[in-house]
């Protein structure tokens, strides 16, 4: 079967349960679009979630979709990835799934490298129950279980990720469509665990300054400042910024990735199964000394 | 003659009791006997005290025995930590350490002394023949050999296989260390002489343990996928499957949690590939939201929980039957998930296979309860007949399902619907935690969440006529029963033979699959009980409250538990069926 032939072959017709005006609309979008430009055939996609407004996004797709639970869609899209390493594994959720509940998993995918490609939809508020803090909240924020302001400082996703070492690092808003659907692509095709953090509003319980119109004009795309993706240090000190600015494009791209932890375990097992298949019926035998 | 002799060893982390106990088993089974060990150990991970038994027999050893006939003490205080584990009798031939002096008075408080309690100088003769007083267990094993007549070649070859590797010296001193405890048991024969009868069938025998058996049958199912976190007492099965699973094209994902292991097998049965997971109790809880996700998505998945004692940490290295109702109920939602329990070692085989046909074939998680001593106990085990087994695969859309409009989650009057994987041209689809409809689509109608709940139920409804998976055994019509599981169910079987060879009208039932309870089997097997036990070592009794909940269990059937760790003894429960038997007389 031939790629489809149109970013529109891409798109379920399950119908978002998004706010009017939810910044995830551009997302989904900017993905058919991204996919499309990839190539790879619908059910050749696994397409993992977790649990918020973020995480519906597979059912948007006509890829192979797996809703999962709160917090575990890294480890569930790893499973899917080392069992079939042939597929497209792409990761989605928001900032509470990725950064709170879900936040002990993420080292461990990125130090794995496994070959996924990470999309967090980060608005800095819960809105699927409804607007509350959420880890990547700014301190301060007033939010209806942070009723005075909140005394915790936020999680800063692109430092983290960062420092635990992911090959691929990027951050995008809806404000900039074609700048996302690059971004979105060019993370699909690095060789290894990737990272886009998507500056995403929340059209409900978001701030002003989160929406579309303000990311337009604060947004600073790291290309028009001259930063060298592959240079990691200035990738840091550009990550310091989270919150304060809104950098967009690739903050860092490993220039000379490192085998992914998929193609390893299948080179090992190519290595191991050189000659002779064994026979699993003969296992008491050949495990077991029988 | 004897046919049947139950070994106790204990001492100090350093004295090499396990060991002498593995060289003991060795020795046995490499001569044709029948042979069971199990080990205990305080918590440490070097050091404290430990223990094994051993049972050796010319017959099929079903348990590792109750009373010990011999019971070895290095030191006091090491041999009284194991008080159950370790119990001794009058007719126990007790044998100490001459430096460890004399037993306590009170060693023994609720029985008679042993008659026989002998002072060996395990140090000296380990000294004076080996030059090392290390060498005292090897002085033990031969004491063993010379009063119960085991081959001095088959302990030498024993020797061999566990010195050659550390040299000559090593191995000629520990030669001479056995020769010294032979020597000292011509000289100091026992009471009335008890050797051994001789294996019926002379050869070697296949020795290993649960956790090993599971592993081989869980490549044997066709596993393809495991991951997990290390956990006492199921660790050894990722450490086997880390070797082995990848020579046979699978992939073993050391996770960085428990959620994270059952979340990448539940990743890898989406993307088609047979997973499974194994864990113990407080796992077993971390796994239990994923568990409820593999449910309502309907994906095949096996767990292995190697109970132990619990709650929380509990007694990590020890025996206990009480994650029956976790294994069974932890979950949140209307979920029925079937449970399979085996009995021994060898029979954790066939159930491994098993949960991987269930889980396959109805597109749920299944969950294995092993426990500590079935998972860790070493036995020799028959040959097994591998071509007798049948493995099933899951049920995948044809190529005209895919061609027509496949839906996922279709009706159908068995409620398996044919599953895809991604990869597969026309099979796309979502699943979701979220209740679906037949396409996977998220909804939250009442009518479809019944009708869907209702198909998940049903899928499983024939596992009610499963009588195939209990063990039936004596007259059909007997008043008296005899109920039991898990690692408790070897003890079952030898009280009942017992019972039976008595006389008492008596019939056993050993399910193997615990949940759902197939009420029928249950019921044509109550027909006839006006009296029996449900054995098992939990502080509850699970089973037995579990059977309240499902079947009208005739009144005069009690539960016989206790706590872990204090493994049942087969005398014990004859006597309490002889209760049992004189009350309906």
């Amino acid at each position: 079967m031939t790629a489809p032939a149109t970013p529109a072959d891409y798109k379920s017709a399950l119908k978002p349960i998004w706010c009017p005006g939810c910044g995830d609309y551009g997302v989904v979008q900017a993905l058919y679009r991204a996919l499309r430009a990839v190539g790879r055939p619908p059910h050749e996609i696994a397409f993992i979630s977790g649990i918020g407004c973020s995480s519906r996004i597979p059912g948007y797709t006509t890829a192979y979709g797996f809703n999962t639970v709160h917090g575990r869609a890294l480890p569930i899209a790893q499973g899917v990835k080392l069992a079939n390493p042939d597929l497209l594994v792409i990761v989605a959720g928001g900032d509470g799934d990725g950064f709170s509940i879900g936040g002990g998993h993420v080292a461990h995918a990125i130090r794995r490298n496994v070959d996924l490609t990470y999309l967090v939809m980060d608005n800095q508020v819960y809105g699927l129950t409804k607007g509350q803090l959420s880890p990547t909240s700014p301190r301060g924020l007033k939010t209806v279980t942070s009723p005075l302001g909140s005394l915790e400082a936020p999680i800063n996703p692109l430092l983290t990720v960062l420092a635990y070492g992911a090959g691929f690092v990027a951050q995008a808003t809806p404000a900039d469509m074609p700048g996302m659907t690059a971004l979105i692509e060019e993370a699909i095709r690095y060789p290894g665990f990737s990272f886009v953090n998507i500056q995403s509003p929340c059209i409900t319980f978001g701030e002003e300054e989160q929406q579309l119109k303000a990311h337009k004009a604060r947004m600073k795309p790291l290309a028009s400042l001259g930063h060298d993706p592959s240079n990691q240090l200035a990738a840091l000190d550009l990550a310091r910024g989270y919150g304060a600015e809104l950098h967009t494009g690739v903050l860092y791209r490993n220039p000379h990735p490192p085998p992914s932890y998929d193609a390893l375990v299948r080179e090992r097992q190519a290595e191991l199964q050189r000659g002779e298949p064994r026979p699993r019926a003969r296992v008491l035998h050949d495990c077991l000394g029988a | 003659m004897i046919d049947d002799l139950v070994v106790g060893l204990a001492g100090s982390g350093g004295d090499g009791v396990v060991s002498a106990g593995e060289s003991l088993l060795a020795a046995a089974s490499s001569q044709g006997f029948y042979a069971l060990m199990t080990k205990s150990f305080g918590s440490q991970i070097r050091g404290g005290e430990s223990s094994c038994r051993v049972r050796l027999s010319t017959r099929k050893v079903l348990n590792p025995g109750g009373l010990l006939d011999v019971a070895v003490a290095l030191n006091w205080e090491d041999f009284r930590r194991f008080g159950a584990e370790l119990p001794i009798g009058p007719d126990t031939v007790l044998i100490y350490e001459a430096r460890a002096g004399p037993p306590p008075a009170d060693l023994a408080p609720s029985t008679r002394m042993p008659a026989q309690v002998i002072c060996v100088p395990l140090a000296d003769l380990a000294k004076s023949s080996a030059g090392t007083d290390r060498a005292k267990v090897t002085v033990v094993l031969g004491v063993l050999a010379g009063w119960f007549g085991l081959p001095e070649e088959a302990l030498d070859g024993g020797l061999r296989k566990k010195f050659a590797r550390k040299g000559e010296g090593l191995l000629e001193s520990n030669r001479k260390a056995l020769a010294s405890g032979i020597a000292f048991a011509t000289l100091h024969p026992l009471a009335a002489p008890r050797a051994l009868a001789r294996p019926a069938a002379p050869g070697r025998k296949m020795l290993c343990d649960g956790n090993e058996m599971c592993a081989a049958a869980a490549i044997f199912s066709g596993c393809e996928f495991f991951g997990g976190y290390p956990i006492t007492p199921s660790t050894e099965v990722m450490q086997i499957l880390s070797r082995e699973l990848p020579r046979y094209g699978g992939v073993v994902l050391q996770a960085e949690d428990e959620i994270s292991g059952v979340g990448a097998a539940v990743g890898a049965s989406f993307a088609g590939k047979k997973s499974m997971t194994a864990t113990s109790g407080p796992g077993m809880s971390l796994k239990t939201e994923v568990l409820g996700l593999a449910s309502i998505a309907e994906l095949p998945l096996v767990l292995l929980d190697v109970q132990r004692g619990g709650p929380s940490t509990g007694i990590p290295t020890k025996p206990e039957q009480a994650d029956l109702f976790q294994a069974a109920f932890s979950a949140h939602g209307d979920v029925l998930r079937p449970v399979l329990a085996p009995t021994s070692v060898e029979d954790t085989f066939p159930i491994t296979v098993e949960a991987f046909n269930l889980a396959e074939h109805y597109q749920t998680p299944v969950v294995i309860l092993s426990d500590q001593e079935i998972a860790q106990r070493k036995e020799t085990v028959d040959p097994i007949d591998v071509s007798r087994l049948v493995v099933l695969e899951r049920v995948r859309p044809t190529p005209e399902q895919l061609a027509q409009g496949y839906q996922r989650f279709a009706e159908t009057p068995s409620g398996v619907s044919p599953l895809s994987h991604p990869g597969m041209l026309g099979g796309n689809y979502l699943a979701a935690g979220i209740e679906h409809d037949a396409t996977g689509a998220p909804t939250a109608s009442g009518a479809v969440h019944a009708a869907m709940n209702a198909k998940r139920f049903r899928k499983l409804a024939p596992l009610q006529e499963r009588a195939d998976l209990f063990e039936r055994k004596g007259p059909p019509d007997a008043p008296l029963a005899l109920v039991s599981w898990g690692s408790s169910a070897g003890v079952a079987r030898e009280a009942y033979a017992r019972a039976r060879a008595r006389g008492l009208a008596v019939k056993l039932l050993v399910p193997t699959l615990l949940y759902p309870v197939a009420e029928p089997v249950y019921r044509a097997f109550l027909a006839s009980v006006r009296a029996g036990l449900v054995l098992e070592l939990s502080h509850q009794g699970q089973l037995y409250r579990l059977l309240r909940m499902f079947v009208d269990l005739p009144p005069g059937v009690s539960s016989f538990a206790r706590s872990g760790a204090q493994p049942f003894r087969a005398d014990e429960v004859l006597e309490r069926l002889e209760r049992q038997a004189e009350a309906i007389r």
